[in-house]
């Protein structure tokens, strides 16, 4: 498959947060600043690119030869958990403004659906090695993408007048499902 | 104890155990699966091909075929066989069933997709069709194969070689179009240079 | 440990209302948007979560003295990504049909926060029984606004309710209520109708 096609299909048309519903937590938990939700989007963007080229290969070098694909889940996931705290201290050391934006974030990534998701979204459509790292890439902008706009959007909601029971995580679902009817809208943007 | 060794000690045996359960839960639910994958193909080429006694499973170069047949001939009375392709948003699988002279369609049923749901998930099923939801993998039914099938928008099939795409999931009807086109022609000339 | 005791009775009922870990918790909002597109995907999606929360909390409850803090959370996810195996394996096995309906969303229970988070809140300060309590709860709490949203939105976009006509003819499905943007919908007015029946005082 065309890798760009695979990068929009991923950042856009099927955005992670607003077609597959993976990243809701952050989305709802994050989005309340644009400057937090950069980071965090920044933060998630970093660690999927590393995890699907980590996963992939577990995946296709360890799992598969041995034929035990039973450990999928359980070795992802502790991929995934050891990845984060690799990356929290690497960039600690690497970088000090780095980490004091992007730091508060990472403990938070573990539990991201949307990272285990790429994984196993890789292996179901039966990606290659680059194909998995363009869908991570895609995956992570797409996600960046839905929660700077949510941001946005509720920095504007605090100004309004909201009846009291929608205030917070109500609110923020109907702005999410008149963004995914939006996002619906790039559908067929990608035509061969 | 000392502490670290503790940490790895408690998780290591965790772990241990955690792939002891699973590998033997793997052993107990694994020829169900496959059991159950098998009656889906089963079914998927009986859904592809007129009414058959028997299907036999033939091998060429690496692509597998499936060729009905009747108790009393030995001629084949269709040939189903398995396509993937790129759709809209990641792979499509589909099952298609030819009769044995190549010419026309005897039907097909698409196995795994991951379109749209609502729109392009309407290949498989169209609940919004309420008198037949399946209308759209049923109009291949006897479509013809010369020169090609090809896709018609908006309006009913005039000619014998035409499909109607559904409305809002074109790309996925065409993709659908486009993986069989594509592939008919090597299938059919492996299939002919070994009869 | 610590902990005021509570009666049992108000510990189970936490999770169907006050605590409820959707409505008022907002956790496990992934799954919960993902599979409802018909109240059988919310029902089945419901009792595999329940299944790997109340297995979890069992065994995370027992070994709380043993696991040692600083590497607790590694040994849960482990935990729980076992008992996730098994339901999806199960699942395939014996109900081919759900296991497809619900695809990758079955082992995407792995991370769901409800299950770490009660294991983190509630199995490792607390006894077995109590701990068991505690996720049937929340596990009921989550399979009862599954099935409510998954019935909404079957009635309002496919006009059938666990696969039997509800509505007639006369009504014309409103298919966005089964596309991604109904979802959201239709959970964020469940939501701002529990905050305004709680406002009312209205409890279980």
């Amino acid at each position: 498959m065309n890798l760009l096609l695979l990068f929009i299909s991923a950042a856009i048309v099927n955005n992670f947060v607003l077609t597959y519903f993976l990243g809701i937590c952050p989305f709802v938990g994050v989005s309340k600043r644009v400057s937090s939700a950069v980071s965090m989007g920044l933060a998630v963007m970093f660690v999927m690119t590393i995890t699907a080229a980590v996963t992939w290969l577990i995946y296709h070098l360890l799992l598969v030869p041995y034929q035990i694909e039973i450990l999928e889940y359980v070795s992802f996931i502790l991929v995934i958990a050891s990845l984060v705290q690799l990356v929290e201290m690497f960039i600690k050391k690497v970088s000090k403004p780095l980490y004091d934006t992007l730091g508060i974030f990472l403990p938070l990534i573990t539990t991201n659906c949307a990272i285990l998701g790429l994984a196993l979204f890789s292996v179901l459509r039966e990606y290659s090695f680059i194909e998995s790292l363009v869908f991570g890439i895609g995956a992570g902008a797409g996600f960046t993408l839905a929660l700077v706009i949510m941001a946005g959007i509720r920095e504007e909601l605090e100004l309004s007048n909201i009846p009291k029971p929608f205030r917070g995580a109500g609110i923020t679902m109907i702005v999410a499902g008149s963004l995914a009817l939006a996002f619906m809208g790039f559908a067929g943007l990608i035509s061969m | 104890m000392n502490k670290t060794a503790k940490m790895i000690i408690v998780l290591t045996v965790i772990t241990a155990l955690s792939g002891a359960v699973l590998s033997s839960w793997d052993s107990i639910t694994k020829p169900k699966i496959e059991y159950h994958q098998l009656q889906a193909l089963k079914a998927a080429i009986s859904d592809v091909l007129p009414s058959y006694d028997y299907y036999e499973e033939k091998a060429i170069n690496e692509k597998t075929v499936y060729i009905g047949k009747n108790d009393n001939s030995t001629q084949p009375i269709g040939i189903a066989f398995k396509f993937d392709g790129s759709g809209f948003q990641g792979n499509i699988s589909i099952m298609v069933g030819v009769d044995p002279s190549f010419t026309s369609i005897t039907g097909i049923k698409v196995l795994g997709q991951i379109e749209t749901p609502g729109l392009g998930t309407k290949i498989v099923v169209d609940p919004s069709n309420k008198t037949n939801p399946f209308w759209f993998p049923e109009q291949f039914g006897g479509v013809i194969l010369s020169p090609q099938i090809d896709v018609v928008k908006n309006a009913t099939p005039q000619n014998p070689n035409e499909v109607q795409a559904i409305s809002g999931a074109t790309i996925t009807s065409k993709a659908v179009v486009r993986i069989i086109n594509e592939n008919i022609g090597m299938i059919k000339e492996l299939y002919q240079s070994t009869n | 440990m610590a902990k005021t005791p509570i009666p049992l009775r108000k510990e189970f009922l936490k999770g169907l209302w006050n605590d409820n870990p959707v409505l008022r918790m907002l956790l496990g909002l992934c799954p919960t948007l993902a599979v409802t597109n018909s109240a059988i995907n919310g029902l089945a999606m419901g009792l595999a979560t329940t299944f790997v929360l109340i297995s979890s909390s069992i065994l995370i409850s027992l070994l709380r003295k043993v696991i040692p803090h600083q590497v607790r959370i590694a040994g849960y996810i482990v935990i729980i990504a076992t008992f996730v195996t098994v339901a999806d394996k199960f699942l395939a096995a014996y109900l081919p049909e759900i296991s497809k309906a619900l695809g990758p969303y079955v082992p995407l229970i792995v991370v769901n926060c409800l299950i770490l988070g009660r294991q983190e809140a509630f199995s490792s300060k607390n006894g077995v029984g109590r701990s068991i309590i505690d996720a049937l709860g929340m596990g009921l709490g989550f399979i009862f606004v599954l099935v409510v949203l998954g019935s909404i939105r079957e009635i309002l976009g496919s006009t059938t309710l666990f696969n039997i006509q509800v509505l007639g003819d006369w009504f014309n499905p409103w298919m966005i209520m089964i596309l991604p943007p109904g979802a959201f919908l239709t959970l964020g007015l469940l939501i701002g109708l529990g905050n305004w029946l709680n406002e009312r005082k209205v409890k279980i």
